[in-house]
């Protein structure tokens, strides 16, 4: 029996080893399986995007759409809102791990590219597999950087102030193009004595709308290599914000803190908020009111300062399949039932093709769409601002530091003097 | 079959035996090689079983542990190789105004809440040690928010109760208090965090309880006898008899409280492009060491940060060995 005893104890040793063992090649084969193509030429790659609920059931059924068309490439999908989108790439894209293609916005190109992250895309363009002819308004341009095509627009967007509409109406203001930060506010007020709600949610903390401030006075937020302003004009942006959080013309910074992320003009506690024009997308599917877009208000009577931005698709420079993704990239920017299912959700459509395919009938996105035209009616569109490596720190340290002076946690001077400290670090300079 | 038989009542006397000598004497005269042979291989197959937990020990923890200690001293982006700087993060650190507000937050976490969550634990304990019928219940439903308080739904539910018209701000306007929710404000954030600690009070009454258990009933007697009430006995008998409980409790909660993150995280979480609360009111220490690891992607300065968090801990609990001698009562022998 103690024979009998021992050979027990042996067996059960052995078992233990063979299941660690077998474990370890599972774990080996799954790792392996993760990435590259199985035996009869599938391959898969991973797209990864920030966004809401809305756009990931578009991007979804766009993907159906094109596995349908590319039988043999399957794409897996993962998403975040804007914030935690970053944090989960630069973990990834640090580990060498990014996902294959991914959506990307200005403010990230130079960042990445000084960080070895981006493929350039110019190879495929040449092999064939994505085209760049086709796009509107000089957009094919916007993702090159020193030579690289790094990210190809998706879609077209500008700065707006987007409005709930039976509130402005309520208040009888009618924002018209061309109209002076005076006008502005004067109509803040008006609105907040006419519907008891604040007029803005917070606009002295959106870098991209003190970017277009500073350049109707022949300024600009960043430079190629620094910040495009001084102490002093941020002293007299926020000095301006102080009081009209104290008259009560902007929304309460708590309430904007606490609905987040929520948007404050969807959750009723401010009439309008300056972002970008698609989001009255969003704002349609979290909100109950009727959203607009209104110009934005100028130093002169003319300038805007405006400039049309897009987010881009972008290629991992680690991914396995270089070809796959163009020929996704391709599809995505010129497929026209592409268009007809994302609409006007991440800008109007970059492409000729695909503008064609969506003609808008709600209400929502046919403002866009003349929202955009009456910019380039209007002239007032201009080149864009650069985006050093850097730029995105700098942005949410603007947002950061704006939501302390609103709460009251620090002076003016001492927010100023906090921005610039912190995005010299950021920025290097 | 026979075999069994002779040999077990044999090993039985021997793992019984009373002290080490009738182990290994004669054993040990009779057949020592064999058994070295024998508890080797028992070793062996020891740490074999041990080794997921090794493994997992020196790849998960010993390893990362060291290479931070390294990039403490760095300045490491994570995408380029890290570059030696010295003690500049530290630097850095110390004169960084945001590291400061964050270190303030959490010593005002750590004071008032830890001391909190001990009476509570306390209190109830001192309530459920009196026999009494339903016991067994009242003492799993105290335990049970020890069980989920730290769970990502709790803190989401926490933030929903403490925000503007919620239950809590509706409560405070019965009173014709009108502050409005905690969340959303700078100033009082960190006591919806305090409130979450405090109840969460279920492993300190657990602790509690067993040291109330052991305080022998014949002292309460000889107390009573002789007059004393029940706040001298509570004072003068319970109190130093569990002043050892009461000295790991402090301890455990109070190391425990420095690591405060994910309810701070959460809680203060999604406003805006802030980790931790508005106008950083829920900074606390580990949520700006993840804001500089993650999102400003400084893992060397991130990394200084922990280590210096470590410091700081061992440096409160040595204060709080040091002190025992003053407060701390062991029994005779005990120690």
């Amino acid at each position: 029996m103690q024979h009998h005893q021992k050979v027990e104890r042996r067996t059960i040793l052995k078992a233990a080893g063979a299941s660690l063992a077998v474990a370890g090649l599972g774990a080996t084969a799954t790792a392996c399986g993760g990435d590259s193509g199985s035996g009869d030429g599938t391959v898969t790659i991973r797209y990864a995007w920030w966004g809401a609920e809305d756009r990931a059931e578009r991007i979804n059924k766009t993907i159906k759409l094109f596995e349908k068309k590319y039988p043999k490439i399957k794409v897996k999908t993962d998403f975040q809102p804007y914030t935690d989108f970053w944090k989960k790439f630069n973990t990834q894209a640090s580990g060498g791990n990014p996902p294959d293609v991914f959506q990307n916005a200005i403010g990230f190109l130079r960042k990445y590219d000084a960080k070895n992250v981006l493929l350039d895309l110019s190879e495929q363009v040449k092999a064939g597999n994505l085209s760049m002819d086709g796009f509107r308004a000089g957009l094919d341009k916007f993702g090159e950087i020193d030579g690289k095509l790094l990210g190809v627009p998706v879609g077209s967007n500008s700065m707006a102030l987007v409005i709930d509409k039976p509130v402005y109406t309520k208040a009888g203001v009618k924002p018209e193009q061309g109209w002076t930060w005076d006008d502005f506010d004067a109509a803040m007020k008006n609105i907040r004595d006419k519907t008891g709600r604040a007029g803005d949610s917070g606009m002295y903390g959106v870098m991209y709308l003190y970017d277009l401030y500073l350049r109707q006075n022949g300024k600009a937020f960043f430079t190629e290599d620094g910040l495009g302003f001084s102490e002093a004009d941020l002293t007299d942006w926020w000095t301006k914000a102080k009081k009209g959080v104290e008259e009560g013309v902007y929304t309460d910074a708590k309430k904007v803190a606490q609905i987040k992320p929520k948007s404050a003009v969807a959750a009723e506690i401010a009439a309008g908020e300056f972002t970008w024009d698609n989001f009255t997308v969003r704002y349609t599917a979290e909100g109950k009111s009727e959203y607009g877009l209104a110009p934005i208000p100028t130093t002169d009577g003319k300038k805007t300062g405006q400039y049309l931005g897009s987010l881009m698709l972008s290629a991992s420079k680690r991914t396995q399949h270089p070809k796959e993704v163009a020929q996704f990239i391709d599809f995505m920017v010129h497929d026209p039932e592409v268009a007809k299912i994302m609409g006007y959700d991440r800008g109007v459509p970059a492409t000729q093709a695909q503008y064609d395919a969506f003609k808008p009938t709600d209400e929502v996105n046919k403002a866009i769409a003349a929202y955009e035209e009456s910019l380039v009616a209007a002239g007032v569109l201009e080149p864009i601002t650069p985006h050093p490596n850097g730029a995105d720190i700098c942005e949410a340290a603007f947002l950061r530091i704006a939501e302390e002076l609103a709460l009251g946690k620090r002076s003016v001077d001492d927010a100023v003097k906090q921005f610039f400290t912190e995005s010299k670090t950021a920025l290097g300079s | 079959m026979g075999t069994t038989v002779t040999h077990a009542p044999a090993r039985e006397g021997l793992s019984k035996g009373n002290g080490p000598q009738p182990r290994h004497g004669p054993v040990k005269s009779s057949r020592p090689a064999a058994l070295k042979r024998r508890g080797r291989r028992e070793n062996l197959a020891g740490y074999l079983f041990m080794s997921p937990w090794i493994a997992g020990f020196l790849l998960l923890t010993a390893g990362p542990m060291v290479a931070s200690l390294y990039f403490a001293f760095t300045d490491y982006n994570l995408f380029d190789a890290p570059r030696w700087i010295g003690l500049d993060n530290f630097s850095e650190m110390f004169g960084d105004p945001r590291w400061q507000h964050s270190v303030r937050v959490t010593l005002w976490y750590v004071v008032v809440g830890t001391p909190l969550k001990l009476l509570a634990a306390l209190g109830v304990a001192l309530l459920l040690a009196q026999p009494r019928r339903g016991q067994a219940f009242y003492r799993a439903a105290f335990y049970a928010p020890s069980l989920i308080g730290a769970s990502v739904s709790i803190a989401i539910v926490w933030k929903a109760i403490f925000s503007d018209d919620a239950i809590v701000d509706r409560t405070q306007k019965l009173f014709g208090l009108n502050v409005g929710g905690w969340t959303g404000d700078p100033d009082m954030i960190i006591y919806s965090l305090v409130a979450l600690t405090v109840w969460q009070f279920g492993a300190p009454m657990v602790i509690f309880l067993a040291g109330l258990k052991q305080v022998p009933r014949e002292l309460y007697e000889a107390a009573e006898v002789d007059g004393a009430g029940k706040l001298r006995r509570f004072w003068n008998i319970t109190l130093p008899m569990i002043s050892p409980v009461l000295f790991f409790n402090v301890l455990l909660e109070t190391i425990h409280s420095f690591q405060i993150f994910s309810s701070a995280y959460i809680v203060g979480g999604g406003a805006g492009g802030n980790a931790c609360g508005p106008a950083d009111g829920s900074m606390v220490y580990t949520c700006y060491l993840y804001v500089q690891g993650f999102e400003n992607s400084r893992m060397g300065l991130a990394s200084a940060m922990a280590w210096m968090l470590l410091v700081a801990v061992a440096l409160v609990t040595a204060v709080l060995f040091w002190s025992q001698k003053r407060w701390v009562h062991y029994e005779e022998g005990a120690r």
